[in-house]
């Protein structure tokens, strides 16, 4: 029996097909950044709201019988499927069993089945009494028909839409923060409440037809305090009337200080809310660009093209400049680039990040480049120096490309004073107006470019300033018109947007691509 | 070229850089600046042309004469001087050349209405750089390299003078690939349209006075402006 299923264990282990799938189960029902997961959330949504439908709908009308098929059958047997997968998803037996194995050979001590298991079921159990985990039971009892009563759990299947809205997830979420507040709170109300309710059944029990015993005391006391007063049971006495007074009083100064409590936990916890949604929603995308520092180069970066970039965020301690950030219209969080937590937050890994250190301090961002590049390697850091000297520290951490704008600026000057023509020149290729802009053709874009002569390309019907080729890390500058493309051959041009876009439509007609 | 003179206003973190570059290329310079420590450090590191002034009174300002200066930079690190210098010199001497750097975009249009010619954002190239690096990031490094002349390939201005062999050609007919150079722009004088990239496609007709704007490897490009200043002498 062992063998058999330290067999069957070994092999789930080790199958690649077994570990996708449950992985892709696991990101569909737990994985928020998963782009399928809305759809499962959708239709399980779908699947609760029509069940409520149905319980109202039959409190007064008789259902057709394929109402009660659906709801008995339909969307009892999918959320049992979910629940099982949820549970499946909740732990590995399998490598448990393997991972007992292997130790337990390592320790050369007697292989047994109790161990893993014992720590697997424990794991699922401890899932199973969470509140989400009992919601999700509750919502699948009222498949069982003989007990009407049961009935009434379809309304579990409401708490289970919890799971599903972010935004009550967060409301839960902030209220938790407030624990103690609560709490204090709610033992004060009840403490309130139990003494009033004695005292009004001891003072009026007797004299007062409503009320009968401890528990009409109590409710009332709850009425009142909570300023309902539905006036069903109302103090007849002098000292019940005192009573009353005490408690409505009470209550006023209660209620508000619930609402306090809530309206101040919102109100701390509603940046960090925005912000996590700024963050959720741009790690959706598997390419984008994080800017630290918000200064002149971002706003002058940003302004240049706000159609090309959406998919930015921008990272800055300071306050003032988010809150300035925010109000220009751009996505800004309140964040420290240069703490591994905050850049961790962002899907480094996975997804292909552009990041520009461009703060204004060169300590900062050498630590921001540093910080990147410890978490994934591969992320594309571009980073502001203040001077040259700064640039073998820049490219030691990392930095793929550093930008100097004193540098750009002074030689900018010096090249408007010396050669006033060629400033202009280079101030419209630099800053890209339309008259003329660098570009890069890539050979590979087209199928059968390879092996074509420059002479077939004909730049110069194009209109198009031929500058040369960049081949295997070098730059030939202006080769014979006999040259042949070769493959990976980046083609250096100046041209206009216009000729570009000809350019490209006639090569594609051309080379195919 | 004759020795042409320069006016700076700064020599601070700019000021120092432009004024060393523009040392190297021959330029006659005059430093100003209002800081003491930088008039120490302009001296020491050779400039003889070095007056620390204040710089508040029309009087010291005309006192410099800087209509005599061919180009005026303002590249003082407080940016409220760069726009006040402007300002005063340009309503003493309306029809002064002057640069100046500024670092944001209020700034570039201070500069710009107290009477600056040229202008310098401080970031607007920057930050085209990094949607550069982001589109096209072998083109952005080749340029800068190219600026810089680090890759031995080089721009260069050249005018055309009377009687030069390129004369009455058109651009199309000049096979510039012989002479290894490519020509990336001109300005026409006769269209009065200014500095024009050869991407209009326009054929343009070579008259003396025109000015070539030139790409190529630094040796050959001043092989090929020798070769059109010259040859107009020897026809």
């Amino acid at each position: 029996m062992n063998d058999l299923i330290l067999k069957l264990a070994k092999k789930l282990y080790h199958s690649s097909r077994y570990r996708r799938f449950k992985a892709t189960v696991r990101a569909l029902l737990t994985d928020t950044s998963n782009p399928y997961k809305r759809y499962v959330d959708v239709f399980i949504i779908f699947l609760i709201v029509t069940s409520v439908i149905i319980l109202v709908y039959e409190v007064r009308h008789p259902v057709p019988e394929w109402m009660d098929f659906y709801d008995i059958y339909v969307v009892s047997f999918i959320f049992v499927v979910e629940y099982l997968a949820r549970l499946w998803i909740q732990d590995d037996i399998s490598e448990r069993i393997v991972r007992e194995y292997h130790d337990a050979k390592f320790l050369e001590r007697p292989f047994s089945l109790k161990r893993p298991l014992k720590a697997a079921i424990l794991s699922k159990l401890r899932y199973m009494v969470t509140p989400a985990a009992i919601v999700d039971l509750m919502a699948i009892f009222p498949a069982y028909r003989p007990l009407r009563v049961l009935r009434i759990f379809i309304l579990f299947r409401v708490f289970k839409i919890l799971r599903y809205t972010k935004s009550i997830n967060q409301f839960v979420e902030v209220l938790k923060n407030k624990k103690f507040e609560l709490y204090t709170l709610l033992f004060l109300v009840a403490f309130v409440v139990m003494t009033a309710g004695i005292a009004i059944y001891v003072f009026e029990a007797h004299v007062n037809d409503n009320i009968d015993n401890l528990f009409d005391a109590i409710y009332w006391a709850l009425v009142t305090i909570s300023t309902v007063g539905y006036g069903d049971i109302s103090p007849v006495t002098s000292e019940g009337r005192a009573v009353s007074i005490v408690i409505i009083v009470s209550g006023i100064a209660m209620i508000s200080f619930a609402t306090s409590v809530i309206v101040s936990a919102f109100s701390e916890k509603l940046d960090e809310i925005k912000e996590n949604r700024i963050v959720e929603q741009i790690n959706k995308h598997d390419h984008f660009l994080i800017i630290c520092g918000f200064g002149h180069l971002t706003k002058m970066f940003l302004r240049q093209a706000p159609e090309r970039f959406t998919r930015y965020i921008i990272l800055d301690p300071d306050e003032e400049r988010v809150e300035q950030a925010r109000k220009e219209g751009y996505n800004a969080i309140k964040e420290d680039a240069s703490r591994s937590e905050v850049l961790s937050r962002f899907n480094l890994e996975k997804n292909n990040v552009t990041l520009l250190a461009v703060t204004g301090s060169d300590v900062e961002n050498i630590y921001i480049t540093l910080t990147a590049k410890s978490i994934a390697r591969h992320v594309k850091v571009i980073a502001r120096a203040s001077s040259r000297e700064m640039v073998p520290k820049f490219l030691h951490a990392g930095a793929d490309d550093i930008l100097l704008p004193h540098e750009v600026v002074n030689n900018m000057i010096h090249i408007a004073i010396t050669q006033p023509v060629m400033y202009k020149a280079l101030h419209a290729v630099l800053t890209g107006h339309d008259v003329a802009r660098i570009y890069e053709i890539v050979a590979d874009r087209y199928d059968r470019m390879e092996g074509v002569t420059l002479g077939l390309l004909d730049f110069r019907r194009f209109k198009m300033i031929f500058l040369g080729i960049w081949r295997g890390g070098r730059f030939v500058f202006n080769p014979p018109k006999t040259t042949a493309i070769e493959r990976h051959d980046v083609i250096l041009v100046i041209a206009k947007e216009v000729s570009m876009e000809y350019f490209d439509e006639v090569m594609k007609e051309r080379y195919g691509g | 070229m004759a020795r042409r003179s320069i006016l700076i206003f700064g020599y601070g973190n700019h000021g120092r850089r432009i004024a060393k570059g523009l040392r190297e290329d021959g330029y006659k310079i005059k430093i100003v600046d209002t800081d003491a420590e930088h008039i120490a450090l302009a001296t020491e590191e050779g400039f003889d042309a070095v007056e620390k002034l204040d710089l508040g009174s029309d009087e010291t300002i005309a006192s410099l004469s800087p209509q005599e200066y061919d180009k005026v930079v303002c590249v003082m690190d407080d940016e409220h001087y760069n726009v006040f210098i402007t300002l005063s010199l340009h309503s003493l001497y309306s029809d002064l050349h002057i640069v100046a750097i500024s670092d944001s975009i209020h700034t570039t249009k201070k500069l710009y209405m107290a009477g600056a010619k040229k202008v310098i954002d401080m970031y607007e190239a920057s930050a085209h750089k990094i949607h550069n690096i982001l589109t096209k990031p072998i083109a952005t490094k080749l340029l800068e390299d190219f600026i810089l002349s680090k890759e031995g390939i080089a721009f260069m201005e050249m005018t055309v003078p009377e009687g030069s062999s390129f004369v009455g050609k058109y651009t199309d007919e000049v096979d510039f690939s012989k002479y290894d150079v490519i020509l990336v722009g001109m300005v026409d004088l006769e269209l009065h349209r200014g500095f024009e990239f050869m991407t209009t496609g326009h054929n343009h007709k070579i008259d003396a006075g025109d000015m070539l704007v030139c790409m190529g490897e630094v040796e050959k490009l001043h092989i090929f402006k020798r070769i059109v200043e010259r040859s107009g002498r020897r026809e």
